[in-house]
């Protein structure tokens, strides 16, 4: 059934961050009206990047990083605003570097730019497959409604024009000067002007208009889309603009702002993986996205079956939210958000040093011997067990293994912080012993043990030299034998 | 192994300290200048401009002081070769080692060894971290974390618990009482060392040794020379001296087992040979070791052969270590009590093997040694040195 000349999504991946918190925790912190639901909350050694990696990581599952031809990665809130983040990104998934990269910045509708590129770069003949991540962390202001409404998280489509399971049938865009939301380059928080002139000038006129201007070009008739899966701040929206643009009440998907906060860049793409769950070969599903202006793409569902396939390799939304924890207080949410100000231990740094170390630092190669057989990490001269010099082979590490020794600092840095952090020496699958820091845990007293099973994670390390420096962490395995499908 | 060693070419005609603790009202200078002077005094140095020929001082931390211009300086002893010596926790007795070496070599008729630490210029509890030190983004752990991935890798190959390397911090106490330059001179029970708050679980404060401040200094001459010098009926002999080096990143090796400190099992290897001495169970007559955590002092006893593997636990339980058991471990208090400024250690412990030898102990004394040894471990587990002193004959 695949169309050899079609393009369009490969795979999906996401990340949501492993904690939830509670609206009533906001409530309760500021004595305000409660609302139900949680926003997902990233803990304090990520940001955009380290999520655009899980979610890349996630969406590529055991494909050959090698075979990717560029990184397009969409955020409002990048880690870095001069120097491009993507580039980041690529290196710790092990791309290559003759790949066309970009940041797409600055409005919530990145994530569907991205896409467009990605299928416009592709059909150019430039490129074959194109990884499109986007994620976002929102700071909102503390003591605001926004702390209601803002979550974190990241999703990633990888785009192609082999092995296509959801084919692009065709996209609109406009553009519009709205008065939505906006942060200066002085603003440390998001501010918005009051809602519903957005509703009605910004949002509702230009989804209509972008779709409208889709089927008119398709010569389809959106009653026939089988799902519609809309960005929109308020589930209440995506439903009353979707029936306005014509498609059956049934066939607009709901977006997961109740149990996640709107997510950014990250979250229409998350409504979208919610809206192809259940879809059937030659569905059509649409894709909105809004954000000074707003997208229409129009996907056909190509193979059902392998569509059902890809689940095997992605955790998906629902997967996520089911290994996700509850935040246990509002101060927790503060210090993950890194909200309050303080003297943090930096230490010294070298970031030309990082980047003659990229190898083993972002692509975590390590090295066997050709001498002794020894798997080895991060990259030397000579062997580490034998000493033969310049006689290896670089490889890549597996980010999976096992605890060898451990201990649980609670002085690190010289700061009671997040403390007790385990600090595990790791036998890595496949060979190589390393040190990692363990991040996203709880009562590690009751689950670190020796022999644990462990898998790495791409984190902020520290900011010395005022410089994001990144590296590897340990966590506890997220999803044990989980699949998407045994949540359901 | 070298084809000619030290063993009895060089001695110790004198030896200085002074008491160990937060000396908020000292500079590096007073501490170290306290030192040397006391060893001149010791040894009968009147004219230190005249006798001294060099000298080496171990200093870790770079706001104690760099190059050998700090011993200069503070000393005002110019014109000669002074030397820094930095090798983590070893520096001071890699000081002593060239100090040795140089006498020995002829190269010095009279060489000063010493080694100052002023930790509390640095402000803040615990050793300084290692901010400008090693790869900037690669994990470094702290001291405690570093050994604590060795205690909870013994606890469960050896079935050790923490009730185990808490009898070290007892013992240790319950020596640095009678020491008069310990830093901590209180005894404690079990239960406080069990009680104590966690510092890098299963390492509690109470398995943590002092920080302090503090120099030693030693005189280092020929046993021909000695004769004319003040402690001519009773210089000590350097036996052995031994420095054995590992990685610094033993995370990253597959094959470390995190139960045995490999530098100091090679160190104490080629002091031993060095010494002829073949039963060290029964030969070492007493040992300070290097006692920065209490797991450090469990697993040195067995890397140094005073313990058959995984039997240390039992032997520090049945008193074989104490002040009066069969082969006393840390008389002194150890570096848990008597303080660990760290370029000071190595001279700070040759100090009392000497006094100890001597039969003029400032704290406990041992019943007449023969033999005593002296340990050092540092960075993690990285430097190990192994010096052993005997009578003069």
């Amino acid at each position: 059934m695949k169309k050899m000349d079609s393009i369009g999504i490969v795979r999906y991946g996401a990340y949501m961050p492993k904690y939830l918190l509670d609206r009533k925790k906001i409530a309760e912190a500021w004595d305000f009206p409660s609302i139900p639901g949680g926003i997902s909350v990233s803990n304090s050694d990520e940001d955009t990047i380290t999520m655009a990696v899980e979610a890349g990581l996630d969406c590529l599952g055991e494909l050959n990083p090698s075979g990717v031809d560029g990184l397009y990665f969409a955020t409002t809130t990048p880690p870095y605003t001069e120097k491009q983040n993507a580039t980041v990104i690529a290196n710790a998934l092990d791309l290559r570097n003759d790949i066309i990269t970009m940041d797409i910045t600055d409005s919530t509708r990145g994530s569907s730019i991205a896409v467009a590129r990605a299928y416009e770069t592709i059909q150019s003949g430039n490129a074959n497959l194109i990884l499109v991540i986007a994620a976002d962390t929102q700071k909102p202001m503390p003591e605001s409604m926004f702390e209601y409404q803002y979550g974190d998280g990241a999703a990633a489509l990888l785009i192609g024009n082999k092995d296509v399971v959801l084919s692009i049938l065709g996209y609109a865009s406009t553009a519009d000067n709205v008065i939505g939301p906006w942060k200066r380059a002085t603003d440390e928080y998001i501010r918005q002007f009051e809602g519903k002139h957005e509703g009605l000038y910004g949002y509702s006129r230009n989804m209509l208009a972008a779709f409208k201007a889709l089927f008119k070009k398709l010569e389809i008739d959106p009653s026939t889309v089988r799902k519609a899966a809309l960005y929109a701040t308020d589930p209440r929206m995506a439903s009353s603009i979707g029936k306005k643009i014509g498609f059956k009440s049934k066939a607009i998907e709901g977006v997961p702002f109740l149990e996640f906060g709107n997510t950014g860049n990250a979250f229409a793409l998350m409504t979208f993986m919610l809206a192809i769950k259940r879809a059937r070969t030659d569905d059509l599903i649409a894709f909105g996205n809004y954000g000074d202006g707003a997208d229409a793409i129009l996907f056909k569902v190509l193979d059902k079956t392998a569509l059902l396939e890809l689940r095997k390799f992605s955790h998906g939304i629902v997967g996520y939210k089911n290994t996700m924890i509850p935040l246990k207080s509002y101060p927790a949410y503060i210090a993950k958000k890194k909200l309050l100000t303080t003297d943090r231990y930096t230490r010294k740094a070298s970031p030309v040093r990082s980047w003659r170390d990229e190898k083993f630092l972002y692509r975590l190669y390590g090295m066997k011997c050709k001498n002794c057989g020894i798997v080895q990490y991060p990259i030397q001269r000579a062997c580490f067990e034998c000493g033969a010099k310049d006689n290896n082979e670089e490889i890549k590490m597996q980010r999976t293994g096992k605890i060898f020794t451990y201990t649980l600092d609670h002085l690190v840095g010289g700061v009671y912080y997040d403390t007790p952090t385990p600090r595990c020496v790791i036998d890595l699958d496949g060979g190589g012993r390393i040190l990692c820091d363990m991040t996203d845990v709880e009562n590690p007293e009751e689950v670190v043990h020796i022999g644990m099973d462990v898998e790495l994670c791409f984190r902020f390390m520290h900011p010395g030299a005022n410089f994001n420096n990144y590296y590897w962490k340990c966590k506890p395995i997220r999803f044990p034998n989980i699949t998407e499908e045994d949540e359901e | 192994m070298p084809r000619q060693g030290i063993r009895d070419r060089v001695a110790i005609i004198g030896v200085g300290y002074l008491k160990f603790g937060e000396s908020w009202e000292k500079n590096a200078e007073d501490l170290l200048i306290e030192a040397v002077y006391n060893a001149y005094n010791d040894a009968g140095i009147k004219e230190p401009q005249e006798e001294i020929d060099a000298g080496w001082v171990g200093i870790q931390y770079y706001f104690t002081g760099l190059s050998g211009s700090t011993l200069a300086d503070y000393i005002k002893l110019y014109g000669k070769p002074m030397t820094r010596v930095e090798n983590f926790c070893a520096s001071g007795m890699d000081a002593f080692r060239n100090a040795a070496n140089s006498v020995a070599a002829g190269t010095a008729d009279i060489a000063l060894a010493c080694g100052v630490e002023k930790l509390m210029d640095e402000g803040g509890s615990g050793l300084p971290g290692f901010r400008e030190f090693g790869h900037p983004v690669l994990p470094l752990p702290s001291a405690p974390a570093m050994f604590s991935m060795a205690a909870t890798r013994s606890f469960h190959k050896w079935g050790w618990t923490k009730e185990d390397i808490g009898r070290v911090a007892v013992k240790n106490h319950a020596n640095g009482v009678h020491h008069p330059m310990a830093h901590f001179r209180k005894a404690v029970d079990l239960e406080t060392v069990l009680s104590a708050p966690m510092i890098s679980d299963p390492l509690g404060r109470f398995d943590c040794c002092a920080m302090s401040d503090g120099a030693a200094a030693l005189i280092l001459t020929t046993p021909e020379i000695a004769e004319s010098y003040a402690h001519a009926g009773d210089y000590v002999l350097v036996k052995a001296n031994a420095i054995a080096v590992e990685t610094m990143t033993p995370w990253y090796k597959p094959s470390y087992t995190f139960t045995e400190f490999n530098s100091t099992v090679k160190a104490a290897e080629l002091a031993y040979k060095e010494a002829k001495i073949t039963n060290p169970k029964k030969e070492i007559s007493f040992a300070e070791v290097h006692d920065c955590f209490t797991i450090t002092e469990l697993i040195d006893c067995q890397d140094l052969q005073f313990s058959d593997p995984g039997k240390a636990a039992e032997d520090l339980k049945n008193e074989r270590f104490n002040a009066d058991g069969e082969q006393p471990v840390n008389i002194s208090g150890g570096l848990k009590c008597f303080g660990h400024p760290i370029g000071a250690t190595g001279c700070r412990m040759l100090v009392e093997i000497t006094k100890q030898l001597q039969g003029r102990a400032d704290g406990l004394q041992v019943k007449d040694p023969e033999l005593g040894l002296a340990h050092n471990l540092g960075g993690a587990f990285t430097v190990a040195a192994v010096t052993i002193l005997g009578k003069k004959e």
